[in-house]
């Protein structure tokens, strides 16, 4: 679970402008035309900056190319799709008949293959495919992508994958249409699990020295007709899927073209102006600059916005020098103006001042602010207060770790400022974007505080606090504890969070604990962050997806006049 | 002769083998670990460890330097066992951030690239020498000085800020051209020119300028010559005089000039293609110098050393066969 | 950038070896030229409100009440992305030449402390590249030899490195560390060679003049020739190179803030400046009008007082 922010990380790496961009959730605008039902046919455009950044489900895992994935994938579970009356958060069967018939309190789930599923060369998709599939994700060189099946099933510790070690005995195939996972330990979200894109089914023996990156073998409703890196990407009709075994896909357009490549500001233009196949395209989230261009009431129809999930933070090292007493954390709470945050990102179109560690799309969220002040602009006062308390009137000097991109660049000198006010002097240390993470995920080498930012994967407390505040999972290299907060009560009560049966129940606990844990003030939550996008004229079923960064959720996209 | 050929050419190969070494030296021994940048975000030492293996990064210094010159002059493997890679001469490496090979990605852009570069040259030699040309038959009028103060003020304009200004005038306000984006020339010629024009222009500005009070200079210096008098004594006029006999001595500097900025032109490319987001080497360049992904930055530093190289040496060769004094001397 | 106008300099030095012109009374008439040309008074004019704007930058913020890093978030709008509100990038009479999106930092202030490190790093640059440039040409041109066969082979060397993909890229691989350290060093590396080579050939020609030659047999030492004989008579070139050097620099450094390898944030740069208004040149045009104007008026104005005081120490020498 702690590589979830790593693995969050692989996007935001990739586009500089984005602070913090994984899975996430939000609430489609359906009043416009982009949310109609789609017509059959016609080809969809899409604008993109970087290219994806693995086709291979088992590599890549991040909000952009997951949501790609679902065109040419299918997994034992998914996600429904996002629509007027859809978050596309809830976890429904793909290519199994249900969610999964848990067993031995919840440590066996077994799932039954839907029938006449087919790969894209017409072979018959089984449950050995699935297998071979899923164990994938132990293979050291492919399996970088979600964490989640290495943490979860059990598993021998020199199991390597399919292609060093052979078969996993603990996914069972008792017969082609069954597979039976026993898990390490007793995990009641395995469906969600389930819905990984390394539950991708591919033949058995295939894939080795990352083929699927270039010739992907799709299950989904569509395959790869071409593809030249970096430049474009051509998804054609997989005529061997079968409409009536997918409640998900609507498969409406009998296309997609990716262009890859281009600048941000040149798409922004081509979707504002919308000429020739421009008006059948889509593109990623606009600029903050291009914000204000969208108030006319053409522009305002074609923007949609889907709020990330995620929550962008600054993480406070409770073990070094001032920092490591808690009214100096406090202090720094109170001092950090959030508002200045929300505009370096774009103000309020693209951010909301945070209150708490989990942002609003997370069920059983507490969003008491433990740290109160007006429109999150902060207050000196208290922390000059609580400054002088701890022996700090006088302020100190606070190093904080921020990659060198634009974004996080403003974001960094707007909490410099804000802790101006107090007398604590901010050093911004510039890490390069490509090592960031491995930096801050290195206890020995990260400084006082680090600005970054979390996104669950699935929405619910699970993915998202215990990751971040269970002390015991510390280590020296990839850890995720970057408060290095090691509060023996916090982790209790983590563990009894864990066993709890019911969701719900679970999720409102999760809540409670978001509390508790600001009192400690190991990190600063800044803002949640959102999408707005702008579609083409002839875009439709256009929904963004609580579970993609807010991006449109692929599987419903259409065009509404495929002629034109 | 052939001796003074074959002395310029082993002289640009000790110049690339120099800047190859230096290159290397500067990328892969002075940056971040190129292991933890390839490996990523969900990484593990033993994971780094085999990547290192596989780069040949656990090797010498002089080893993993020997291998990278014979990569590019006969191709180099990568891994070992099921991993190996072969990578085919130019082997310049893969890009850490999309593993496309780097002499792949450097084919796919260098048109674009080319189309700016050479639509530049075409607009500053066309206009820096006949404004030159214009200037210094007209010294001294108001024509010349005018010509000269806009040369001044058009060398000293920063190319992205011409480029915004552009873009802003021509394409926001008054709408006379479509937003730059790399149209395939087959795909529609009139766009194709439409949307090359700006990247055009900005590049070839600077160099227009220059050319042009160059030019001029040249035009004065030849015209004050003695041979020149000997010609107006003859009762030439100065349109005759210029073509019969000024053209070629005051153009010939201009040649040499001409060649080395040509050659060096992937420089001033490298701002024009990120100002307009064209996707040529430049850009390329610009986007991985983001990215920190050493081998695209190298292979660009190469490429770009290797046409300065090149160009030189075309330029001096070019030189001796327009001028005969400079035979002699190099003999 | 840099090497085009050091380029050009070299291009356009007068073809002939330097004259031996008296150093007495030279100062004088180049003044007297300097202010009789109405585009080198006015350059003149510009370059010294630069200067006074970086010399007195905290006055002005003082005076205004904004510092170069001080938000203002009540200067611009939240909800339109961080749009300057007012018109014109919002000029007002509280902030003079507006404000940055975003964050409703002053450009003024920004400009004038921008100018500073703009100034600073040219300058150094500019006056490391002269010592090392007039050096190395010189020891070259002197001695001949091997020590000119060394120098020489590294300039030829430097020179054929593509100077600003290789800055670039340098930049970018090295630490963050002291940037206008790093910017000056780096500029000034791949700078020198273009002066040391009009430097050593000029030396060379000297070295042989009959003047020379005459204190050399009436037995003055290698370093009484090239203090009192040489280096005096190298002086207009210097001068001339020097000044057009300096514009050379400020647009590189700028290019190089542009693209993200100059100096780091929140200080001030005009080239970072230019950067980000890239994405904003539509709805906030005067984002990059204001520092481009500044940056193309300075670098304008030190190219045309280099080439009046080219023109008339040429004159100098012709009489």
């Amino acid at each position: 679970m702690r590589r979830a922010v790593l693995s969050c990380a692989a996007l935001s790496a990739t586009i500089p402008l984005t602070l913090t961009a994984c899975s996430g959730g939000g609430t489609a605008s359906a009043q416009a035309s982009p949310g109609a039902e789609p017509a059959t046919g016609g080809i969809v455009q899409v604008l993109e900056k970087p290219d994806f950044s693995h086709l291979d489900p088992a590599r890549g895992f991040d909000g952009g190319v997951n949501n790609f994935y679902r065109l040419i994938y299918r997994t034992l579970t998914t996600r429904a799709a996002a629509g007027p009356h859809s978050s596309g958060t809830k976890i429904v069967a793909d290519l199994a008949t249900d969610t999964g018939r848990p067993s031995d309190n919840n440590k066996t789930w077994a799932f039954t293959l839907k029938k006449g599923l087919f790969f894209e060369n017409g072979s018959p998709i089984t449950s050995r495919d699935v297998k071979f599939g899923v164990e994938r994700a132990w293979d050291p060189d492919a399996g970088i992508g979600s964490p989640y099946a290495k943490q979860v099933i059990a598993a021998p510790a020199d199991y390597q994958g399919p292609y060093r070690s052979g078969d996993l005995d603990t996914i069972e195939t008792p017969d082609d249409r069954t597979v039976v996972f026993h898990l390490k330990r007793s995990y009641p979200q395995f469906a969600s699990v389930a819905a990984q894109p390394n539950f991708t089914p591919f033949p058995k023996g295939t894939g080795a020295k990352a083929a699927f990156d270039r010739e992907p073998i799709a299950s989904g409703p569509y395959r790869v007709a071409s593809y030249r890196r970096g430049s474009a990407l051509k998804l054609v009709r997989n005529k061997h899927w079968k409409r009536s075994s997918d409640p998900v896909r609507t498969a409406r357009p009998d296309g997609f073209v990716w262009t890859f490549g281009l600048d941000a500001a040149t798409i922004d233009e081509r979707l504002i102006s919308g000429q020739g196949k421009d008006i059948n395209a889509i593109g990623p989230k606009v600029q903050p600059a291009t914000i204000s261009r969208l108030r006319t009431p053409q522009l305002k129809q074609r923007t949609l916005t889907g709020v990330t999930g995620c929550t962008t933070y600054m993480s406070l090292n409770t073990t070094k020098g001032p920092l490591r007493d808690v009214r100096v954390r406090q202090a720094i709470e109170y001092a950090v103006n959030k508002q200045t945050t929300v505009d370096a990102l774009g103000g309020s179109a693209l951010a909301t001042a945070a209150t708490s560690i989990e942002p609003p799309s997370i069920p059983g969220r507490d969003a008491t602010d433990v740290y109160p002040s007006k429109d999150g602009t902060g207050d000196p006062a208290a922390a000059r207060r609580l400054l002088a308390r701890a022996g700090f009137a006088k302020g100190f000097t606070l190093t904080v770790d921020t990659r060198a991109a634009a974004t996080e660049q403003a974001v960094a000198v707007a909490i410099q400022q804000g802790l101006k006010r107090v007398g604590i002097t901010v050093k911004i240390n510039t890490i390069d974007t490509s090592t960031f993470y491995e930096v801050i995920g290195t206890p020995s080498q990260q400084h006082d505080a680090a600005l970054t930012g979390w996104c669950p994967d699935w929405p619910g407390g699970t993915t998202f606090l215990p990751p971040l505040f269970d002390g015991r999972t510390i280590s020296a290299k990839g850890n995720s504890v970057l408060s290095m907060l090691d509060d023996k009560k916090i982790q209790k009560r983590i563990d009894e969070i864990a066993a709890m049966r019911d969701e719900t129940a679970q999720n409102a606990a999760y809540g409670k604990l978001d509390a508790q844990i600001m009192k400690l003030a190991p990190i600063v939550p800044l803002n949640y962050t959102k999408n707005v996008v702008v579609v083409g004229s002839n875009i439709a079923g256009a929904h963004p997806s609580i579970s993609y960064s807010g991006g449109i959720d692929l599987v419903g996209i259409g065009l509404a006049d495929p002629k034109k | 002769m052939l001796r003074y050929v074959a002395g310029r050419l082993a002289w640009v190969l000790v110049i690339l083998l120099a800047v190859c070494v230096f290159t290397y030296v500067i990328f892969f021994q002075l940056s971040p670990d190129p292991a933890v940048m390839i490996c990523g975000k969900t990484c593990t030492q033993e994971r780094i460890e085999t990547i290192r293996t596989s780069l040949g990064l656990d090797r010498p210094f002089f080893q993993q330097l020997g291998d990278f010159l014979r990569g590019i002059v006969a191709g180099r493997d990568y891994g070992a066992g099921a991993n190996l890679v072969h990578c085919p001469a130019p082997c310049l490496g893969y890009s850490f951030q999309s593993g496309q090979s780097v002499w792949e990605m450097v084919q796919q852009r260098l048109p674009v690239s080319v189309t700016v570069a050479v639509g530049a040259a075409v607009l500053w030699l066309l206009f820096g020498i006949l404004f030159g040309l214009l200037s210094g038959v007209k010294e001294g009028t108001w024509w010349d000085r005018a010509t000269m103060a806009l040369a001044l003020g058009g060398s000293s304009i920063p190319p992205y800020v011409l480029a915004l200004a552009l873009q802003y005038l021509l394409v926001v306000k008054l709408r006379v051209l479509p937003f730059p984006a790399a149209v395939p020339f087959a795909e529609d010629p009139a766009v194709w020119f439409q949307s090359y024009l700006m990247p055009w222009t900005v590049l070839a500005v600077g160099y227009a300028c220059l050319y042009a009070r160059l030019t001029r200079a040249n035009v004065i210096d030849t015209l004050a010559e003695n041979f020149m008098r000997t010609a107006r004594a003859k009762g030439l006029g100065p349109v005759l005089i210029l073509r019969r006999h000024a053209l070629r001595p005051a153009l010939t500097p201009i040649v040499t000039i001409f060649g080395m900025d040509f050659a060096g032109l992937l420089g001033g490319a490298l701002i024009t293609e990120t100002v307009f987001g064209l996707n040529g080497v430049g850009k390329m360049a610009s986007d991985a110098i983001a990215k920190n992904d050493q081998p695209v930055i190298m292979a660009v530093t190469l490429l770009a050393a290797f046409f300065v190289v090149v160009g030189n040496v075309v330029v001096d060769l070019l030189y001796t066969a327009l001028d005969p004094r400079v035979r002699i001397t190099a003999s | 950038m840099a090497t085009t106008t050091l380029h050009e300099a070299q291009q356009e030095l007068p073809p002939g070896p330097p004259g031996a012109a008296p150093p007495g009374g030279t100062g004088r008439r180049v003044l007297r030229a300097l202010l009789h040309d109405i585009g080198a008074v006015l350059s003149t004019a510009f370059l010294a409100l630069i200067v006074l704007m970086a010399l007195c930058a905290p006055l002005i913020s003082a005076l205004t009440g904004h510092g170069p890093d001080t938000f203002d978030s009540a200067a611009v709008d939240n909800d339109l992305g961080g749009l300057p509100k007012g018109s014109l990038g919002g000029i007002s009479g509280d902030h003079w030449l507006g404000v940055e999106p975003q964050n409703g930092r002053d450009i003024l202030a920004r400009i004038a402390y921008g100018a500073r490190i703009s100034l600073l790093i040219a300058v150094s640059a500019t006056a490391l590249t002269t010592v090392i440039g007039v050096v190395l040409g010189l020891l070259a041109g002197f001695y001949g030899r091997w020590v000119d066969q060394a120098i020489s082979r590294l300039m030829d060397f430097l020179m054929a490195f593509p100077a600003l993909i290789f800055m670039i890229a340098v930049l970018s691989a090295l630490p963050a560390g002291n940037r206008p350290l790093l910017l000056v060093i780096v500029l000034s590396a791949f700078g020198w060679p273009y002066l040391a080579r009009v430097v050593r050939g000029q030396t060379l020609t000297l070295t042989g003049r009959e003047f020379v030659e005459a204190a050399r047999a009436s037995g003055a030492g290698s370093r009484a020739l090239i203090f009192s004989e040489i280096l005096p008579n190298l002086r207009s070139t210097i001068i001339v190179m020097t000044t057009l050097a300096v514009p050379g620099y400020i647009g590189t450094e700028a290019g190089l803030s542009f693209l993200g390898v100059g100096v780091t944030p929140p200080t001030a740069s005009w080239g970072q400046m230019i950067a980000s208004s890239v994405s904003w040149y539509q709805v906030d045009p005067m984002y990059f009008v204001i520092p481009g104007t500044f940056l193309f008026g300075t670098v304008l104005a030190l190219t045309v007082v280099g080439d009046r005081l080219r023109h008339a120490l040429d004159a100098g020498e012709a009489s």
